[in-house]
């Protein structure tokens, strides 16, 4: 016999909703990928296979730079901050440290407060200091704001940590450095790891800070696509986009892989 | 063994460059908004003359819609994502193993891509002649096409779908680590699965919702790009109205810094309101 | 081979001793415990050794040479880890090698020693594997091998079966044991667990409250104990109060209320004087007694008291009796050769003979702490708190 029960109904209503979700969380980013190939000027119906929108975005300069400037800087924000982070994390290990209350509010700051905030501050203290903005001002928004995240990561990594495994590698004869190095820091690379790609992930996705403190001139793939958008010159943003959401989905596949090679390297 | 003043040097000389770096960029600054608030606008820059005309417009009620709608979307965004990722979070932690770790990529990947190409994307499906308008005329629901693009609905719609991740993500992690033979216990001595659910999931997985609260609120107060590129542009968000003030000439950044101030100081109202009730709520003995 | 001498050594933890002033020779080559319940300082005390915490005063020699200001990896001391704290992120074979790799050992002679090293616990083909990947006996063994690689001069073994299994436990003591044996390097053990301490021991340090209370072979220490502490933590004892009303030359005569106004006596063999008229403790081990239905025939030399049985616990080797003396609840081991007095078996509230020879009680001249004396019909429960295992330990 077959009978109606909550827990039925509660299975039931998680699956649905969790279709629903992915639904919702899919289908634009498919029907992007599916436009970007679509050979009509105005995105409403199909109209035949083309990769000319490609083919356009290899030879368009802007696009290259903006791409350029926004490796550049995630890449650099993510060394800056992971180290950062990484040295404020081993710092304020020891739980008794006088002060550590305090300084733990500065690094969560900024993790509560909009990035709207962040980005208008920024600007208003270039401005303030009569900087020019360009590269170095981004680059120093961007190290800002990814310096928590980074952090927060690698604390959480060092929240488990097994002390009596230094004490174990002292007690073999290492000295605090090697101890560091051989022990300490391969034991917490993952965390590292996790870090710098979520500081790279920021960096790359940021649009709000950067629109505030970039100056004319220096775009990030984000300025350059809202820009586009804005001017209504939209083409080859379907493209570009299917080509981001493919370097996502590689990155997503390979990072496990380079995850895992790269602790075991250690 | 080293004695405790000298590692406790080596920590704070560890610490110090971040903290230097984060007063440096992250604290200065809002002191440099809070003066810039008193200045005299000028069509590019300001003039450094003490004026009060900013804060006199944050209170006499000029910028009161924005702030108001602001926190309308905050909430309802907030609301909507508790209410889709609860289940989903749910169904992902009671996954098994092998299951699990492909679901939580899934949810993942949206969020690893470029939020203004996800952005643009909605603009794709929802324009008037967009691609969700194609298909209900086509199956024959709708004769016209729908406005859904540039209105608050679309803003909606794009806002929880953004900040869905981060609601899921930490809900996933308190949910996971829930003792499900709780849930046993509580049916074991009679509480039916509603009831075990309200009793016992619900208080315990309070945590997560919590940091999920504080994940999709607080930037859903200051959001600018969602209701730019997709909401009705008569009705302003705070983050609109800050970005116009820098950004559009004339310029008047006086206007700009207070308002940050307000949002700012709206943004310490709520955090110190869910403050006290996590702490209220961890009194109880719960989460 | 160097002797340890321990001197004055103290600890304090925001101002609570941990260790307080313990002065201690071990000998060369020696396998010494450090015995005592949670709390009572025997682990800050390795670790001190080990040069993990610093003392507040005090000074360790090993040899001529005082270490206490040598950090850990300049000590010629090796450590066991409770956890093992094996390297997660190492094979076997590195962690081994870990100790000769950080001293830069040119890589031939560390594939020698490391091959060498697993040979001798048994682990040679094991080696490619990470710790993960083994179970808890044979990461026991790869601890043993990392330290021992390291030729140090004393090898500190911090709790080091706790996280084993009964069995396993056995197992490995046996095998710490041939290995001590077959490095002939001093151990120092530190153990919660008597049973332990005692099958492995040459000579344990007894430790409460931070301070040795006792120190000497097992059997010594079990057999005569000096305290209170020493006689209740190691084995189980029945301790009676009692004034001492004459002294023979070979025996003291104890008068030992048993509540009511009523009265037995003991009479005990004596290793120090005690004043006539002074109140002091037998401690009189379970073992010792023996009990029967009738009454036996006894000799001058043998001490006999009436009682009741109150409960009894059937413990598989033997069993155990509480038989009520007054106020007293005195606890038996029997075991289970009763052809010697019974033909048949005890039963509750039966009418029992106790009886035991003068030798087997001990005197100790300590009262139990008067606050913590039992009430009527109570057993008398010490301060600290019994070691959990021993009572598993037994059957």
């Amino acid at each position: 016999m077959r009978r109606f029960t909550p827990a039925k109904f509660f299975k039931g209503m998680n699956l649905t909703v969790f279709t629903f979700a992915m639904l919702f969380l899919y289908i634009p980013i498919l029907i992007l990928v599916v436009f970007s190939f679509n050979d009509a000027r105005i995105v409403t119906s199909w109209k035949g296979f083309t990769l000319k929108y490609y083919a356009q975005l290899l030879h368009n300069v802007a696009i290259r730079d903006a791409f350029l400037n926004t490796m550049l800087i995630a890449g650099l924000s993510t060394l800056f901050s992971t180290l950062l982070g990484l040295l404020i994390a081993l710092g304020l290990e020891n739980k008794k440290l006088k002060g550590r209350k305090g300084f733990m509010g500065l690094l969560y700051a900024p993790l509560v407060i909009p990035d709207i905030l962040m980005g208008v501050s920024l600007a208003l203290l270039f401005n303030f200091l009569r900087v020019n903005t360009g590269m170095w001002t981004v680059l120093i928004a961007h190290i800002t704001f990814c310096v928590s995240y980074a952090a927060i990561v690698i604390q959480s990594r060092l929240e488990g940590f097994d002390y009596s495994l230094i004490e174990a590698a002292m007690d073999l004869g290492a000295k605090p450095g090697t101890t560091f190095f051989k022990v300490k820091l391969p034991l917490i690379m993952p965390g590292v790891i996790a870090a710098a790609l979520l500081s790279f992930t920021l960096s790359i996705d940021d649009f709000i800070i950067t629109f505030f403190t970039s100056g004319r001139g220096f775009d990030t793939l984000p300025i350059y696509v809202e820009g586009t958008i804005r001017r209504g010159t939209i083409t080859t943003i379907n493209a570009l986009s299917t080509l981001v959401i493919g370097l996502t989905l590689l990155l997503v596949v390979f990072t496990k892989r380079i995850r895992k090679s790269l602790i075991s390297s250690f | 063994m080293k004695s405790n003043s000298k590692s406790s040097r080596l920590d704070y000389l560890l610490a110090a460059p971040t903290l230097i770096w984060l007063t440096v960029f992250f604290l200065v600054p809002y002191f440099i908004v809070l003066i810039y608030g008193f200045l005299t606008p000028d069509i590019f820059d300001v003039k450094f003359e003490f004026n009060l005309d900013a804060y006199r417009q944050l209170f006499d009620g000029t910028y009161f819609r924005p702030f108001v709608l602001s926190v309308k979307l905050a909430i309802t965004t907030t609301l909507l994502c508790i209410l889709i990722a609860y289940p989903v979070a749910y169904l992902i932690a009671r996954a098994s193993d092998k299951i699990k770790n492909t679901l939580l990529i899934l949810i993942i990947i949206p969020f690893w891509t470029n939020l203004i190409i996800r952005i643009f994307s909605w603009r794709i499906f929802l324009s008037y002649n967009g691609v969700l308008n194609d298909i209900l005329m086509r199956i024959g629901l709708i004769s016209q096409p729908l406005e859904i693009m540039r209105t608050d609905l679309a803003v909606i719609m794009v806002m929880v779908y953004v900040y869905l991740p981060y609601m899921i993500l930490p809900l996933y992690s308190v949910l996971e680590k829930l003792d499900f033979t709780l849930l046993h216990a509580a049916m074991d001595l009679g509480a039916n699965e509603v009831k075990s659910f309200f009793k016992i999931t619900l208080p315990l997985s309070l945590e997560g919702i919590f940091a999920g609260v504080l994940l999709v609120f607080i930037p859903a107060l200051g959001t600018y790009l969602i209701p730019q590129l997709v909401g009705d542009q008569r009705s302003l968000y705070v983050g609109q109205v800050i970005t116009y003030k820098i950004k559009n000439i004339p310029r008047n950044w006086p206007m700009a810094s207070a308002l940050s101030f307000g949002l700012l100081i709206l943004v310490a109202i709520f955090l110190l309101l869910g403050y006290i009730l996590l702490k209220k709520s961890k009194v109880r003995g719960v989460a | 081979m160097e002797e340890i001498r321990i001197v004055n050594i103290s600890k304090d933890f925001d101002g609570f001793m941990a260790v307080d002033g313990v002065d201690l020779t071990i000998k060369p080559g020696e396998l010494f415990s450090f015995l005592g319940p949670s709390g009572c300082g025997k682990t800050t005390l390795l670790r001190m050794i080990a040069g993990f915490e610093m003392p507040l005063k005090g000074k360790i020699f090993i040899g001529d040479q005082d270490i206490v200001d040598l950090p850990p990896y300049k000590r010629p001391v090796n450590t066991i880890f409770q956890n093992y704290s094996l390297f997660p992120h190492m094979t076997v074979w590195d962690n081994v090698a870990f100790g000769l790799k950080v001293r830069k050992t040119p890589l031939p002679e560390i594939k020698d020693r490391v091959s060498e090293m697993l040979d001798l616990v048994k682990m040679g083909d094991q080696h490619s594997k990470y710790p993960d990947q083994i179970s808890g006996g044979q990461k026991q063994r790869v601890a043993i091998a990392r330290a021992l690689i390291n030729n140090p001069k004393v090898l500190l073994l911090d709790e080091p079966l706790a996280a084993l299994d009964l069995k396993l436990r056995q197992h490995m003591l046996i095998e710490l044991m041939n290995i001590h044996d077959a490095v002939g390097i001093t151990f120092i053990y530190v153990t919660h667990d008597q049973s332990e301490a005692m099958s492995i021991s040459d000579r344990v340090a007894v430790m409460n409250r931070g301070k040795i209370v006792q120190e000497g072979p097992p059997d010594d220490i079990y057999e005569r104990p000096s305290s209170i502490f020493s006689a209740y933590f190691i084995g189980e004892t029945n301790l009676i109060t009692g004034e001492v009303i004459g002294i023979e030359d070979e025996y003291v005569q104890l008068k030992c209320p048993m509540g009511d106004d009523e009265y037995f006596e003991i009479d005990s063999t004596f290793h120090f004087r005690p004043e006539i008229g002074s109140q002091i403790t037998v401690s009189l081990r379970p073992e010792k007694i023996a009990i029967s239905s009738n009454k036996p025939k006894i000799a001058d030399d043998m001490n006999i008291v009436k009682g009741v049985i109150e409960d009894i616990l059937y413990l598989g080797s033997h069993t155990q009796y509480i038989v009520r003396v007054g106020k007293h609840n005195i606890r038996v081991f029997s075991q289970h050769k009763r052809v010697y007095f019974d033909d048949k078996a005890l039963d509750w509230e039966e009418e029992v003979w106790l009886f035991w020879h003068d030798t087997d009680s001990w005197l100790i001249n300590e009262l139990p702490d008067e606050s913590r004396m039992p009430a009527e019909g109570k057993t008398y429960i010490p301060k600290f708190k019994k070691a959990n295992a021993s009572a598993g330990e037994q059957i």
